[in-house]
């Protein structure tokens, strides 16, 4: 079932226009946001754009674009708690109030919009922040707020924005009885012709509060006669023709008002009411005849309309004017039946309502996923109690406590994933813990086998012998293995025939010996800077890896030391944040229940006055009746046969 | 006055505070409340009927309009957009709105210390590397997909709803991928389908080897039109 006041109806309508308004404030924080792509219009109100500053307040946005308003903050103030938006730090601010704003949070939306915008903001920005503060301030019921944000707002700001605001700055003072600021506001203001129709409206009904009648004959009449094909305006007609019409009823102007009440369309929102109107003008007019047409019509209405239920009286009032007593007699016989049958669905109703489960049953079908602040109930169960919820549910009140008790079910719902996460992360510590404590014994072991200090040294000496290599031009001390040893063998050979220097059979082994010894020198000396550039880079490679050797062992150390504290203090933390939860949870139930008590009084309340309401009728109905048949009795017995008991 | 009178006075006044109150003024936006209350008829009249009946002096039977008409003030002002008695939250609604705003305060930020938490205990900075796409225009291309290998192994393969799509070209950026990488040196390979110009199927890679150091590293990777060649073009920025 659905609620046509709320889906089809003005409230709907009025979600659709809030919400791309409400992006709009959101929108302001965006000065990057992309506006040329195929789908998407630019905000003709949007800075301009420029590239990603900072990547996290892009994923920021990038769940904010998708209406996930939740993570959005989550992820932004996560972001602006590790300063991560060095670059988008003022945009980020008037975001967070964006988000929270989205959120229904206005309490702590208007701080931050009272905090940003008394700074540095431009006036477009500061115009619509408080715009849209004041809306949501309104919507909610606190309307000292609301008024104190509209008037922040300067007149240098979009035409249709501003009409708004002074129609809302109107509406705030007839919502406080403030009548003749109201007549003041509005007399004033002029604007496009679809506001200018609401102000005619609002200022009519404000000038028949303040009892000058004549006056707001003309408004009204003016909203009673517009030419539109616009729904909303239509009702809008209806709706002016009806007050006006009734006025005039007040006013004793029967004939006046019966023309106005008739431009009222039968198949709009207000006919019922329009029709029992006509009814009661004709009666004023002493024709009863004429009043019965739109009274039967009405009674073949839904017996839920006030406006049918007391065609349940008007009309066999009407017959029994017009003498038809008998006929009478049986309407209010009808009557009587029909009450007592309502009265009871209603007992029924409340009981079902006293024994729990309306907001779960009425948020079964809901879609849980999303937490906004333009969320509205749009179908009702198929349950009995529902036929006498839509009045409700169709009001402010009830809707925004609705609303209310859902986002604490979506906090719940949120507080339970996390515990769930949270007893993941306690299992994966528990596993790191072990984990360190079986790798602890093999890390020592490594640790204690590598003497870095005797490495050290070894290069400290290795380099040092390099040095004295160079210094001392010993090219055969960078030869191959295989040249070291052919050096040494000529030097031994050349020690020994120093021994003998008068043996003259040596003269030819001396001879190939200084030639051997050259041609090795030669190739020893050639390849030496070579070799010697090879050693000292290799040196440098030592000491590099010795370098990074010492600081691994020390992020070695520094993990063995701080690995039980990290472990310790994520396990502090997850500690924390459980009893958090928990306690938030606690929290949680209780609000929970009071929310869902005050929704089911109001709830109670709203059938226990329609039950009144009916009772009222019904007592009506059984006096006219008895009225009747004390008639028919005190007459001569051929009238009586008219009445049937 | 007799009783029959005063009850046709309360089904008389009934009636006519039952449109008064039912009817709502307004404005095309803001006028929500008050039209989904003259949407629903059945409850208005209850709210006040009781009231104008004190001072009702109808006339015996006849529910004659003049005389028993309540003070028209009453009558259409409730025509008003948002009347106190039924528009205006009660005490207990404030209170516990109040109290709901504070809680929602709350879980936001605990909300938020678990998210910081999970990062640090998951993905601390010394090995985190995350992974970003933004698209900048996105007139040459429609995004379908992103798979991601970091070296040669697929570490993400993502497909996108057309919100999400939505939410790049408006200038979100998405994190596609968040792991941990030892320190080094690293590659990271990139492949974006989707429909290219003409709506045709288009597939392109893009690489970057870089080097991940102790701290946290970001990979964006970018899907911008190069208007010259009519094409898209995807390039991955390293952001030091």
């Amino acid at each position: 079932m659905r609620i046509p006041g709320v889906t089809h109806g003005p409230v709907q309508r009025a979600i659709h226009v809030l919400r791309p308004l409400l992006c709009g404030v959101l929108l302001l924080a965006l000065p990057w946001a992309h506006a040329s792509g195929k789908n998407v219009k630019p905000d003709p109100d949007g800075l301009p754009p420029q590239d990603v500053k900072d990547l996290h307040y892009g994923d920021v946005l990038f769940y904010f674009y998708q209406d996930d308003y939740f993570d959005s903050i989550t992820r932004l103030l996560a972001a602006m708690e590790l300063n991560r938006l060095p670059n988008t730090q003022g945009e980020a601010e008037l975001l967070l109030g964006g988000l929270y704003l989205s959120l229904g949070e206005h309490v702590e939306a208007g701080r931050i919009f009272e905090k940003l915008l008394a700074g540095n903001a431009s006036e477009n920005v500061r115009n619509k922040a408080w715009f849209y503060l004041g809306k949501v301030w309104y919507q909610r019921g606190y309307l000292e707020e609301s008024e104190r944000a509209l008037r922040q707002v300067s007149d240098k700001i979009q035409p249709r924005i501003s009409a708004e605001r002074y129609m809302l700055l109107a509406q705030l003072m007839l919502r406080q009885q403030r009548y003749d600021d109201a007549i003041a506001a509005l007399s004033a203001w002029h604007g496009a012709p679809d506001w200018t129709a609401y102000a005619q409206f609002n200022l009519g009904v404000a000038l028949v509060r303040t009892g000058r009648l004549p006056e707001a004959i003309s408004h009204l009449d003016q909203v009673g006669r517009m030419e539109t094909s616009s729904e909303e305006l239509l009702a809008l007609r209806d709706k002016a023709n009806l007050a006006l019409g009734f006025a005039l009823l007040q006013a004793e102007r029967a004939a006046d008002a019966r023309p106005i009440l008739q431009r009222v369309r039968l198949d709009g929102p207000y006919s019922s009411k329009a029709l029992l109107g006509v009814g009661w003008a004709d009666s004023a007019l002493g024709e009863f005849k004429r009043a019965l047409v739109p009274w039967l019509a009405l009674r073949k209405r839904n017996l839920l309309d006030s406006a049918v239920q007391e065609s349940y009286l008007t009309v066999p009032y009407a017959y029994n004017q017009l003498g038809a007593t008998g006929q009478a007699a049986d309407f209010y016989n009808s009557a009587i039946e029909s009450f007592d049958a309502e009265m009871k669905r209603i007992d029924g109703s409340i009981e079902q309502i006293r024994a729990g489960n309306l907001l779960d049953r009425l948020l079964n079908d809901d879609k849980k996923d999303t937490l906004t602040w333009y969320w509205q109930l749009k179908t009702l169960p198929d349950a009995p109690e529902s036929r006498y919820l839509y009045q409700l549910l169709a009001g402010n009140e009830f809707q925004e406590g609705l609303k209310n008790y859902r986002e604490l079910e979506f906090m719940s719902r949120n507080l339970d994933d996390w515990r769930e996460d949270l007893s993941a992360f306690n299992d994966m510590l528990d596993t790191r813990q072990q984990a360190y404590n079986e790798e602890l014994p093999k890390a020592d072991a490594v640790m204690a086998a590598t003497d870095l200090d005797a490495l050290t040294q070894k290069r400290v000496d290795f380099e040092s012998r390099i040095n004295q290599i160079e210094k001392s031009n010993d090219f055969a001390a960078l030869g191959t293995a295989e040249e070291q040893q052919n050096w040494a063998r000529l030097k031994r050979i050349d020690e020994y025939l120093s021994l003998h220097p008068n043996d003259t059979e040596l003269d030819e082994m001396r001879d190939r010996l200084r030639l051997l010894k050259g041609v090795m020198y030669w190739r020893l000396s050639q390849s030496f800077k070579a070799r010697l550039w090879n050693e000292r880079r290799t040196v440098k490679e030592l000491e590099a890896s010795l370098a990074d050797t010492q600081t691994r062992t020390i992020l070695v150390k520094q993990a063995r030391q701080n690995m039980p504290n990290n472990t310790g203090a994520f396990a502090v933390q997850v500690g924390a944040v459980s009893a958090r939860i928990e306690g938030l949870q606690q929290r949680l139930t209780a609000l929970s229940e009071r929310q869902n008590r005050f929704l089911q009084t109001l709830a109670i309340r709203e059938l226990e006055l329609q039950k009144q309401r009916i009772e009222v009728y019904q007592v009506q109905a059984r006096y006219e009746l008895a009225a009747i048949y004390d008639k028919a009795s005190d007459k001569p017995a051929t009238d009586k046969s008219k009445v049937r008991p | 006055m007799n009783l029959k009178s005063r009850l046709v006075s309360i089904v008389w006044r009934g009636g006519i505070l039952g449109v008064a109150w039912a009817i709502g003024a307004g404005m095309p936006v803001l006028a929500a409340n008050a039209n989904a209350n003259a949407n629903a008829p059945a409850a208005a009249p209850a709210r006040a009927p009781a009231a104008a009946v004190s001072t009702a002096a109808p006339t015996a039977v006849a529910p004659a309009v003049p005389a028993a008409a309540p003070d028209p003030a009453a009558t259409v002002g409730a025509a008003a957009p948002g009347t106190p008695v039924s528009d205006a939250p009660p005490g207990d609604f404030k209170t516990l709105d109040q109290e709901v705003q504070g809680m929602k305060k709350d879980v936001i930020d605990l909300n938020k210390d678990l998210f910081v938490l999970q990062e640090e205990l998951l993905f601390p900075a010394n090995t985190q590397v995350a992974v970003y796409v933004s698209m900048d225009v996105g007139s040459f291309f429609a995004l379908d997909s992103v798979t991601l290998k970091i070296d040669n192994k697929e570490v993400k393969n993502y497909l996108y709803t057309a919100r999400e799509a939505e939410a790049l070209l408006k200038g979100g950026v998405q994190e596609i991928y968040l792991g941990n990488l030892k320190v080094g040196k690293h590659e990271l390979v990139a492949f974006f389908t989707g429909k290219g110009p003409m709506e045709r199927d288009y597939k392109r890679g893009a690489t970057v080897n870089f080097d991940k150091g102790v701290g946290a590293k970001y990979l964006e990777l970018k899907i911008t039109d190069r208007v010259s060649k009519h094409q898209p073009e995807f390039k991955i920025k390293d952001w030091e």
